[in-house]
This record gives structure tokens, sequence and C-alpha cells, in this order.
């Protein structure tokens, strides 16, 4: 009896290590096509106006963190969420059928639309976390950042194409916090392994903090729209 | 002229007035809302068909359909790719859009 339970919880332990693994980054299919195809940029602004309804036609995404921000994106980690979410590794019931081939397209299609999405330029003004430089939570969520992020998301928070990690700098607050807790909490299946051992002991306090730092890491000058105001001329 | 005439009078171009910012507010708030994105911009062409079309629909069903998946009480069928933006409406715009979306040809 008590062999079979050790045996079942050992073949259960197998199979959610194996799961998580295979969750992460599955490759192949569309993806790997997807990566290699040459983008057509043309095209893929027809195809990024059904997704600017809600991620807004700079790309941008809104302030208060409901929608990310997706201009400048690395393309590689993009055409990783989104073959996601249509494979339905990561649940987002609201983007899923924005993600499905009836909405995007084929490979091609996916090729195209990211690449145009990372060449936006960038939101001045993304959501910040509420402390300001110099604050005693700004220098905690700084410490935490260097000890537990920039192995991976780097000290300017560029992330790695090659790598699928995506760039945290000038993203929005609440959207980060929010992907960071199901990230922790094991709600976001498509979670990178390493990150959800990593983060794991984080108090609900550490996490805030390490955001607001992450929210406040300068995005590249050349990187940025000229103003707040700007309106990408393309959907005019 | 009478004080009642001019009252009435100044009534009739309130409303008038309030029921062209209502629709202005109703059709502005539809897209800002981002309802749009799932229910196509003339509320009847919706990105899946199992999401429904909203054009016409008594405002009343639509404003408590609105409030029900905001609240959690209903979250049925594919009400939670709603709920995930519902945080965004208050319950006077989700008014708002149900008296527009009811004075819509279905």
């Amino acid at each position: 009896m008590r062999g079979s339970i050790l045996t079942s919880s050992f073949i259960a332990i197998s199979i959610a290590l194996c799961g998580s693994a295979h969750a992460w980054n599955e490759g192949g299919g569309e993806q790997d096509e997807a990566l290699h195809l040459t983008p057509d940029l043309e095209n893929g602004m027809d195809v990024y106006e059904v997704c600017s309804a809600c991620h807004l036609p700079e790309g941008w995404g809104t302030e208060e963190g409901t929608f990310p921000q997706l201009a400048g994106q690395h393309k590689e980690v993009m055409i990783k969420q989104l073959a996601d979410i249509r494979a339905l590794n990561r649940d987002n019931p609201t983007m899923y059928p924005f993600a499905l081939p009836e909405s995007i397209g084929d490979a091609q299609a996916l090729a195209d639309v990211v690449a145009y999405i990372e060449k936006l330029p960038m939101t001045p003004e993304n959501g910040k976390g509420e402390w300001a430089e110099g604050t005693p939570e700004f220098e905690n969520g700084k410490k935490l950042y260097v000890d537990n992020c920039v192995k991976c998301h780097g000290d300017d928070g560029m992330g790695s194409r090659e790598k699928f990690y995506p760039r945290i700098n000038g993203q929005h607050y609440n959207y980060m916090v929010r992907q960071f807790e199901w990230i922790r909490d094991g709600k976001r299946r498509n979670a990178n392994p390493e990150m959800v051992e990593q983060i794991k002991r984080f108090t609900d306090a550490d996490m805030k903090q390490v955001i607001n730092y992450t929210s406040r890491i300068p995005v590249p000058k050349d990187q940025v729209a000229p103003s707040v105001d700007w309106m990408n001329p393309d959907f005019e | 002229m009478n004080r009642q005439f001019v009252a009435v009078c100044v009534g009739l171009m309130l409303a008038a007035g309030s029921n062209l910012a209502l629709a202005q507010d109703g059709a502005a708030l539809y897209k800002a809302k981002t309802c749009w994105s799932c229910h196509g911009k003339d509320a009847k062409t919706p990105i899946l068909p199992i999401y429904p079309k909203i054009a016409g629909q008594n405002k009343e069903y639509a404003l408590t359909q609105m409030k029900d998946i905001k609240s959690g009480a209903r979250s049925n069928g594919t009400s939670a790719a709603m709920k995930g933006v519902m945080h965004l409406v208050s319950e006077e715009e989700m008014a708002t859009i149900a008296e527009w979306l009811s004075t819509l040809e279905p």
C-alpha cells in the first residue's frame, strides 16, 4: 500500500515535471516555422488591426495594465506567446479568439505581425509602481531584482530574444504584478520552471517592490516615441 | 412668454442634448472599453460565432448581463473572456452602453 502510494506519487511528480518543462517551450510546428520566415511588414500592419482594438494602434496597451505594451517586444517572445495561447498552454480567455488562425492567419501572418509590432516605438509613460527612487521600497526592489532577475532579464531589463525571455523594461506595473503572481502561484502554465523556482519564496510585498523597480528601468531613448501624444500614422 | 413654457422648452432642449451626449458617450465607451474588439464595430459581427450579436439588445437584459459577468454571478460559457475587462467599466458606464446598444438596428 505504502509502496503503491510512493510509486503513484513518483509518477505524478514525474508527469508534473515533464509537463512543466514541456509546456515552457514546446517549440516545433508553427512556432519554428514563423521564426524562420521573412516578414512582410505591410501585411503585418494589416494583421495588427485586429490586435489594435485592445493593445491600441500604438501597441502601448493600457497604463493601468489590463493590456500589456507590445511595442518593442522581441518578436521571438511574441511568437512563442501567441503559439502558446493558440495551443492553450497559456490561459487567456480574453485574448484567445484573437490568437486563433481564423483571426491572425498562418505562420507567415504570425511572422509578419510580430515584426511589425516589434518596430513600433514604445510609450514614454508606462504604468509604474508607487515608490520613487530613493525610497526604501525602491531600494529593496532593486536589490531583489539584482539578486533574482538579472541573470535572465538583464540589468537593463532587455531579456533575451534567443532564449524567449521577454524584455520587461517599459512594461506596465499592474500587468507585470499580475503575471508575476500567476507565475509564482502556478496559474500561468507556460512559465519557465526556472523562474517559478526562483520566485517561489517572494512575499506579495517583495513582488510589488521588485516590479516597482522593474517598471522604472529606463527604456533606451531611441526606442521610445517622441511624446505620449504620438499616434501611429499607419492607423490614422 | 410664461414661465412654465420656458421651463418646458429648456427641459426639452436639455433632454435632446443629453440624448445626443448619451449616444456619443455610448459609442465612445463601446470602443474605449474594448467591447467592440469581440462584439464587432457594428455590435453585430462578433469575432467568434459563439459570441453574441448585441446591436438592438434590450437595455435591461444587456445591463444585467454586464453586471453579472463583472460580479462573477454569471460565469458560464465564454463569459470569462469578458470578465477580464469588466473591471474597466463602472455601472453607470454599463448603463450608458446598454442604452446605446438598444438604439442600434439589430
